[in-house]
């Protein structure tokens, strides 16, 4: 059978960042798998360096448009950490609140995608009607849906009006009881069991290898979790507890998902008990950063993202470093994705939840003949659910 | 004794210019040992490598990989300090490290930095920039 060779992307509607994947197919399935990436660079340590501290924090807000706390939170962190700088108990909790937020958005967002994907389209509805309702609170909190510009060093800008915290709780009342039927649909569903479980599998020996973090990571049994080994802000003062699973493959990187979202409602309920008794400042007045580095990391909805920051003594970095999840977690695919069918390379390279945007998508085959003919990725891997659910179903 | 002292005490001979803070410790190597270190944060103990950072000063290019001892929380920072500028170079810890493959080629893209014994030693980031500016973090830039 003749090797052909899939180029996906590099401005592919899986993947914001635009990579770009070139399949080796032999018949159906996946025989190699070659990344490319650099189609976006756009420069943000350099330019970093020609900001002020408290204008960088803003820049790097900027970087992802979906976990756009997780940045900045991870480098006020590096910045407090060259002055072992301290923070208000107040700001400690609003600056889990709105991380954990995030992380219910965020992870809402994917279980959708995910679900479009694969056919489930009930799935996707539902999850992104119900992840509205938490941009919701973002914008009673800071004003914003997205963007919140509310980290600053040695605090946080906006405080939590108390007056919203009983509406708020309504609110999270709300997502909890749909995320409870989310979870239950998804550990039921014998469909979503058949199509997801055994594919794409991350062996535990393959991410220590690539070194990746979160989700990822915690679905291959790997028990890394920023929040708990390293705990900034409130992370250890609410309990929670970190989701680790076995198998490595897509419906566990699901369940992981799902189980996270609800011990952040959890976090995000304690946050707002304490928010309404503890009162205080929330921000300290820093003026001046003296020399020295700095490292901070957060647990973004995707993984540990790293900051690293090293200053003069001036007003600006002279070196500002950063990394986000899905560049450890990208090249993970080169061990996830050999031996399976096209079909679920899909949903295996959407499985580490790359950040996505909303364009078309364009995928072509080249054949030996050099005669490019139109596939789409899309379609092959909903005819797959069709056909499970039409077995299970017997008909 | 704790991880830091445990690896002091094993390589006092090979690392200097220790900085030891709350749950960060940075030190510089030479660049005939940043494979044996890495291979024992890495194999030994079971850290992870978040990523490295490389920058130029005016004593050379330094390279600082951070390796993040999960259990415990500390962060294990090795330095290497290469003095020619002209024609960095440096050894590659991918072949015990797996996940520093891209960003050794980040470094050797935006630096220059040539990492001996790479497997894929290849621009990753203007890889589609032929006409752009080559090493565009270095101080003196090449057009």
């Amino acid at each position: 059978m003749s090797k052909n060779i899939i180029p996906v992307g590099p401005f592919h509607p899986l993947l914001e960042e635009a990579e770009y994947f070139t399949l080796k197919v032999d018949g159906e399935k996946v025989i190699g798998i070659d990344l490319d990436i650099g189609w976006m660079h756009r420069g943000h340590e350099f330019i970093s360096e020609t900001k002020t501290f408290t204008q960088s924090i803003y820049l790097v807000e900027r970087i992802c448009g979906i976990c756009s706390t997780s940045h900045p939170l991870a480098c006020v962190h590096a910045i407090e950490d060259i002055d072992n700088i301290e923070i208000p108990i107040r700001a400690r909790y609003i600056r889990t609140l709105i991380g954990e937020l995030e992380r219910i958005h965020s992870h809402l967002l994917w279980i959708g995608l995910a679900g479009h994907f694969i056919g489930y389209d009930t799935l996707w509805m539902w999850a992104w009607k119900y992840r509205e309702p938490v941009l919701q609170m973002f914008e009673i909190i800071s004003g914003n849906r997205n963007h919140y510009g509310m980290m600053r060093v040695g605090g946080v800008a906006k405080d939590v009006d108390p007056s919203s915290i009983p509406k708020l709780n309504n609110i999270l009342d709300d997502i909890a009881i749909k995320m409870d039927m989310i979870a239950k649909a998804a550990n039921d569903d014998p469909v979503l069991r058949s199509r997801l479980v055994g594919v794409g599998v991350l062996s535990h020996e393959d991410a220590v290898r690539f070194c990746a973090v979160g989700p990822t990571s915690r679905a291959s049994g790997i028990p890394a979790d920023v929040r708990k080994d390293d705990p900034g802000d409130a992370y250890d003062l609410v309990e929670f507890n970190t989701i680790v699973l076995k198998n490595g493959d897509v419906y566990d990187k699901l369940v992981v998902r799902v189980l996270e979202t609800l011990e952040s409602i959890k976090i995000v309920r304690q946050c707002l008990d304490k928010l309404k008794n503890i009162n205080g400042p929330i921000l300290n007045n820093v003026k001046e950063i003296s020399p020295g580095e700095g490292i901070g990391r957060y647990e973004a909805p995707r993984g540990e993202v790293f900051h690293y920051i090293r200053s003069d003594g001036s007003n600006r970095p002279v070196r500002h470093k950063v990394r986000a999840p899905s560049y450890v977690n990208i090249p993970t695919f080169e061990a996830s994705c050999i031996g399976i069918p096209i079909a679920d390379a899909l949903i295996t390279l959407a499985a580490v939840d790359p950040c996505y945007c909303c364009t078309e998508r364009s995928i072509k085959i080249v054949d030996s003949s050099r005669q490019p003919t139109r596939i789409d990725l899309l379609k092959i891997s909903r005819d797959k659910t069709d056909y499970l659910r039409r077995q299970i179903n017997g008909n | 004794m704790d991880n830091v002292e445990n690896f002091i005490s094993l390589h006092n001979t090979k690392i200097s210019k220790l900085i030891k803070k709350k749950k960060r410790f940075y030190f510089d190597v030479k660049n005939d040992d940043v494979r044996e270190i890495a291979d024992y944060l890495f194999n030994k103990i079971g850290c992870r490598l978040s990523t490295a950072t490389a920058q130029e000063t005016y004593n050379g290019i330094e390279v600082l990989y951070h390796f993040s001892h999960d259990e415990s929380g500390q962060y294990f920072c090795p330095r290497v300090v290469i003095t020619d500028k002209k024609n960095p170079e440096m050894n590659s810890i991918t072949p015990i490290v797996k996940g520093a493959e891209w960003i050794e080629r980040e470094m050797y893209d935006l630096w220059g930095i040539n990492f001996v014994g790479h497997p894929r030693l290849e621009l990753l980031l203007t890889k589609d920039n032929p006409a752009g500016i080559k090493q565009p973090l270095r101080f003196r830039r090449e057009s």
